[in-house]
């Protein structure tokens, strides 16, 4: 039966509104799914309920056999003497403390600095200024501040304490490798027991990687541990003497895990951010799967934030697969970017090892330069490509670190900086909007998704200029984003407080 | 949390087909010949009109400023789009007629 021609006109009219309105609610829809996919505790990547959903990327299309490094000239350890830039300022510390009216251009020899520090500065001149600028100008300036604008990062300093206090509970090897590897934890004489075999590496591998995430790991994967990147002394437990020049035998692999900072408290850098809470955790997992892997009858040691490296991290990072070195130096990862702090277990336990990946990190980096620009000292090199930047006989993107722990001294609330981590596209939460970035981007040999992706960021993104992360009068101690809500000291406590960004 | 469960995209889906349906008449209505092409040009601005708000909400969650940025962003390209796939959606194919009624 046909309908009554006022009745069709009724119908369609009706199909016509419920589509305006359909349309008006999708969009109120996608609002509110957004703010939640924005917000949600499921988008914190690595701090998610999910654990160990959190190594969410596939990167099987993108590995490619090893090795990711090769030496382009002769080899030389790292230093951790001269290298490590807290080995290094702790030594010029004590030396410029005895002599506090040398100066800039008197000679070295006057600090009465030690042979190696004197050959170290001479190669990288830069590294004595800055160094020099950090206790005669730096320091003294920062407790300035902290007398005035100290109870406005109150909050911050005691959200980081937490996790420092933990942090440095945790155990330190106490005897050379040979020895304190092989001893049960936390003992001083009990030997680990007999090797539990394992079917296959493959299967090692699993279990050690499902352990390293239930133990707290945001990623884990695995690699051979490469000589040429153990600190050439100072290796924990070892006496001065100790020969550092071979590596352990039983250092054969190892198992790289990753642990992002808190993802509202990291975009509050460099001010109210803090490393700490991924120091903690990581190490804290490290620590964790060192008591495992022993209790299975395998030696291991822990290089962890909190409890020290005889190694650097970085580059095994690299070679297991976790990522790609970006222009700060580090290891940018595929879920965290930048904002991933690692940890490294070492063992003779037969795994089977991951292979690195290409993700376009490298290239992007080329065109990005966003840390660059927002560093407030300079420390990121705003060069096109790392061609010709060669450290220690390998040739990638590096850091002035004398620059960058000078800034560290300049901040306020916990030490550090990390602005470097908190402005770097890679280093964004997990939820759609960057899950498609983090997935198109790879995949796209044009370009123009890393091309429009870089050009929203610059043009729609809000950087605060680098010099305003300086104190007063250049800066006004600014962060890259506001302190999440619970880190307002105003709003808890009740004590005077000065907001450097009201002018102090 | 409701805004990521499965009933709020079933009813996403549900008020797509509404507004899908609501298209189709709309555009009868309007004398328009919908083939698989103009179909396909009307999803592409749908998803950029939709994907802008889903955008600006994810950003505002994430406390970002680039949120009404990018908002503004997708809806002049929505509009631009729209002006442009609005003249194509009135040419019809040669011997098409279109409905009324
Ligand atoms: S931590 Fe800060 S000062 Fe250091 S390199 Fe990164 S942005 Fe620069
Ligand atoms: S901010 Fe840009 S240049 Fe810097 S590490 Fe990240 S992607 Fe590379």
């Amino acid at each position: 039966m046909s309908e009554q021609p006022t009745q069709g006109v009724s119908r369609r009219s009706f199909l016509k509104l419920a589509g305006l309105v359909g349309l008006a609610a999708q969009a109120g829809g996608l609002v509110a799914a957004g703010n939640n996919a924005g917000k949600s505790s499921e988008s914190y990547t690595g701090w998610e309920s999910f654990n160990p959903g959190t190594q969410f990327f596939n990167r099987k299309p993108f590995e490619f056999e090893g090795p990711a490094h090769s030496p382009v000239s002769a080899v030389r350890r790292p230093s951790h003497l001269t290298d490590y830039v807290f080995g290094r300022v702790g030594t010029f510390q004590k030396f410029y403390e005895k002599h506090p009216e040398w100066k800039l251009g008197d000679p070295l020899e006057d600090l009465e600095l030690p042979p190696y520090l004197i050959e170290f500065y001479s190669k990288f001149p830069e590294r004595l200024e800055w160094d020099f600028k950090t206790f005669s100008e730096t320091i003294p300036n920062n407790m300035k501040d902290r007398k005035i604008y100290e109870n406005y990062y109150k909050l911050a300093d005691a959200y980081s304490e937490g996790f420092t206090a933990h942090g440095r509970s945790l155990p330190r090897p106490q005897a050379p490798p040979e020895i304190s590897d092989f001893l049960k934890p936390l003992s001083e004489d009990k030997q680990i027991g007999d090797p539990v075999p394992f079917k296959s590496p493959d299967l090692a591998a699993e279990f050690i990687k499902e352990m390293a995430h239930r133990y707290g790991a945001t990623l884990v994967r695995i690699t051979k541990t490469n000589p040429n990147w153990l600190y050439s002394e100072g290796w924990r437990g070892c006496p001065p003497d100790y020969d550092f020049s071979k590596m352990p035998e039983h250092w054969t692999y190892a198992i790289v895990m990753a642990v992002p900072m808190e993802w509202d408290v990291i975009i509050g850098s460099p001010q109210f951010s803090t490393s700490y809470d991924a120091y903690d955790r990581v190490s804290t997992a490290a620590t964790r799967l060192v008591g495992c892997i022993k209790y299975l009858g395998y030696p291991a040691r822990a290089q962890t934030p909190m409890t020290g490296y005889d190694m650097i991290v970085p580059p095994h990072a690299v070679e297991a697969g976790l990522g790609e070195q970006g222009r700060t130096g580090f290891c940018i990862t595929a879920e965290l970017g930048g904002n991933a702090r690692m940890a490294i277990v070492n063992t003779n336990l037969p795994l089977t090892i991951d292979k690195p990946i290409d993700i376009g990190i490298a290239d992007f980096c080329k065109s990005c330069k966003l840390c660059a620009e927002s560093c407030p000292s300079g420390a990121i090199s705003m060069a096109d490509s790392p061609d010709g930047m060669v450290i220690r006989g390998y040739e990638h993107w590096y850091i002035n670190n004398g620059a960058c722990y000078n800034y560290w001294r300049e901040t306020m609330g916990p030490m550090g900086c990390r602005m470097c981590v908190a402005t770097c596209p890679y280093s964004r939460k997990d939820n759609w909007l960057h899950d498609m970035a983090r997935k198109l981007d790879p995949r796209d040999p044009t370009g123009v998704v890393r091309g429009s992706l870089l050009w929203t960021q610059k043009n729609f993104f809000d950087y605060p200029k680098a010099e305003e992360y300086h104190r007063p009068p250049v800066g006004h101690f600014a962060s890259y984003r506001p302190e999440p809500p619970y880190m307002v000291a105003d709003k808890y406590l009740d004590i005077p407080i000065t907001n450097p960004n009201e002018g102090g | 949390m409701f805004f990521d469960g499965n009933i709020f995209w079933f009813l996403m889906g549900i008020i797509f087909i509404l507004v899908a349906a609501g298209f189709k008449v709309f555009a009868e209505d309007k004398g328009w010949v919908l083939t698989w092409w103009k179909w396909l040009l009307a999803f592409i601005w749908y998803v950029i009109f939709t994907m802008s708000f889903y955008t600006y909400g994810t950003l505002h969650g994430e406390r970002e400023t680039a949120d009404i940025r990018l908002f503004l962003l997708g809806m002049v390209i929505s509009l631009i789009l729209g002006v442009g796939f609005w003249r194509l959606m009135a040419v019809n194919p040669k011997n098409e007629t279109t409905k009324e009624g």
